[in-house]
């Protein structure tokens, strides 16, 4: 029953618009000192300081710290360059080089919204220009930046293996191959529209214009490199690989003559903010996890749902329908902070892998930022291509769908997201 | 936005931007010096710290430009008079909420005076723990700054803002 009242509490905050963080905290807090009086309050302050000190989240501020310093500098537009002499000849090129953009900045940036900031603004007035409707351009560009939080690095995968102890670079590893699994099928349901609106090719392939843009993109195309391979190869911890993005995207500003002071100063501002957005939500769950673990909720839930089942498949069908709808109504940060912590216990007592679960969590999460009203992605999107984002919605279901059936092949195909990660740790 | 307000917005910019940097320059340095086979003592304690400093003094920031993630459709599609109640209740709950913040966290301030850092020993504990209540009452100072836009806001539209909108 007080978990009830918990809950109840919680939704009535959000729905007065109190920030979710806040709204975590003050539930928490009031259940905390409704059982533990005055000292609750005390205990509150170490657990908010210790919530936001883990040593695993500090990759995320260098992620984002990067990823605005990589925006600042014309790395997106040296990628675009390249990836239309490599996909330009396709049918619908445009959507082409903005899918096959997007899965390399996904590879240095973490962010989607950093992704479809950085790219949307180049390659959404393209598409216009060149007479792709406006809500395609959007959707388009829109699904493609999801791809930048199922390609490693992954400021989602970064926050669930802190939450569920679990390791970042595993995580790393099995985003791989439904990353680019879902960019190749996000290529196939762009090229059905480039058939059906009877979309413009952009260039002839050939060898000389790949190698040119190449040479142009060499130091962009070295970040993923040097990052990845950093990490991957065991030279860095993911932590450290934030560290060497910060470091390589100053070298490559200052390479090119583009950064100053102004950027700088807004490249630390904007690394600051949301760092600070991110883990607030993760430093009051920390407060809502202490009343959790006082009243077992987790466990009793898990022990609820093992009493009607212990297939691991139904279990997931379940938690595939949970976290689909609270895409709609949460950031996917959000979701992961509430969701991940109570359904741990669950994952564990019917044997779902850790990192299994966490990429199924981060397709989720891209879902989610594809579906209003909350769509952080598609309202970025829809902003620079001035569409409606209803209106735009009508078209970007193609594209969701596309990525729902990667989220199920995912689920129901482990190999798919393990298979790497068996490859590189078999004893 | 006031004098003060900007004063407050000066502050915590050029506070939580410094943490960041240093953050930034310790991983990095620390990595280095690993690669060449000498660990840091500290960094294990000092790092986590810092990311608890830039965590919050980066969110009263966000206070001052009223970003954190939060649910407002429900609300923008109240009545005038049923989204003043809403309003009033966030901005009421929010601030009693970080004073008692402040209150435990200045209470376990005392507590804890005589503590140390482990690895940092001339370090006292209650500097790294004193962020929960400054902080706190930097939030509540936000809050109440920031108020009056908000409330002006509130017959217009509450669209979230651009920070919160960039997560991934």
């Amino acid at each position: 029953m007080p978990a009830l009242i918990v809950l109840f509490g919680f939704l009535v905050l959000c729905c007065l618009d109190v920030p979710i963080a806040v709204a975590l905290g003050i539930v928490a807090l009031a259940a905390m000192t409704v059982s533990g009086g005055e000292a609750a309050l005390l205990n509150a302050a170490i657990v908010l300081y210790e919530g936001a000190g883990k040593f695993p989240l500090i990759a995320i501020p260098l992620f984002v710290f990067a990823g605005a310093l990589m925006n600042a500098t014309s790395i997106s537009r040296r990628l675009i360059g390249f990836c239309l002499s490599l996909v330009g000849f396709i049918r619908g090129g445009l959507a082409m080089v903005s899918i096959v953009a997007s899965m390399i900045f996904a590879e240095i940036s973490g962010s989607s919204v950093a992704d479809v900031a950085a790219l949307g603004s180049i390659l959404i007035p393209g598409m216009k220009a060149r007479g792709y409707p406006k809500e395609l351009a959007a959707s388009v560009m829109s699904s493609a930046a999801s791809l930048a939080i199922i390609i490693p690095p992954s400021i989602p995968m970064i926050l669930y293996a802190a939450l569920a102890d679990t390791s970042v670079v595993k995580l790393f590893i099995a985003g791989v191959v439904p990353g680019f699994l879902g960019g190749g099928m996000l290529m196939v349901t762009a090229y059905g529209f480039a058939r059906r609106y009877n979309l413009p090719r952009e260039n002839m392939f050939s060898f000389s214009g790949i190698a040119t843009a190449f040479w142009d993109a060499k130091l962009a195309l070295m970040l993923p490199v040097i990052i990845l391979g950093g990490i991957f190869g065991g030279i860095v911890t993911a932590t450290e690989g934030g560290a060497v993005a910060v470091v390589a995207a100053l070298a490559i500003g200052f390479y090119y003559r583009e950064l100053n002071g102004t950027i700088l100063r807004q490249a630390i501002f904007e690394g600051v903010t949301h760092t600070a957005v991110v883990m607030l939500l993760v430093a009051t769950s920390a407060l809502l996890g202490v009343y959790l673990t006082e009243t077992q909720i987790p466990q009793r839930l898990a022990e609820s749902v093992t009493d009607f089942t212990h297939n691991p498949l139904v279990v997931l069908a379940i938690l595939n329908l949970v976290l689909f709808v609270l895409g709609f109504f949460l950031h996917g940060a959000a979701a992961i902070i509430l969701v991940v912590p109570v359904v741990l216990p669950l994952i564990k007592a019917v044997g779902i892998d850790l990192i299994h679960f966490g990429i199924i969590v981060t397709l989720n999460i891209a879902v989610g930022q594809q579906t209003p009203p909350v769509a952080s992605v598609l309202m970025v999107s829809c902003s620079i291509a001035k569409s409606n984002i209803w209106e735009t919605s009508k078209l970007n279901v193609y594209f969701i769908v596309t990525l729902i059936f990667v989220l199920l092949l995912v689920t129901y195909a482990p190999f798919v997201s393990l298979g790497l990660v068996n490859l590189f740790y078999a004893q | 936005m006031p004098l003060i307000a900007r004063w407050l917005r000066l502050a915590l910019e050029a506070i939580s931007g410094v943490l960041l940097v240093f953050l930034t320059a310790l991983v990095t340095l620390a990595a280095v010096l690993r690669l060449f086979g000498y660990g840091v003592a500290w960094y294990d304690e000092v790092a986590p710290i810092l990311l608890t400093w830039v965590t919050y003094f980066g969110a009263a920031l966000v206070t001052l430009h009223r970003g954190h993630l939060g649910f407002d459709n429900i609300v923008r599609r109240l009545p005038v008079r049923a989204r003043s109640v809403a309003f009033v209740t966030s901005e009421f709950l929010t601030i009693t909420f970080f004073l008692a913040l402040a209150w435990g966290g200045f209470r376990l301030l005392a507590v804890i005076s005589d503590e140390r850092l482990m690895t940092v020993d001339w370090f006292p504990a209650a500097v790294a723990q004193g962020v929960i209540p400054i902080t706190s009452l930097a939030f509540v100072a936000a809050e109440l700054l920031t108020l009056p836009d908000a409330w002006k806001k509130l017959t217009v539209s509450t669209q979230t803002p651009e920070i919160a909108s960039h997560l991934s």
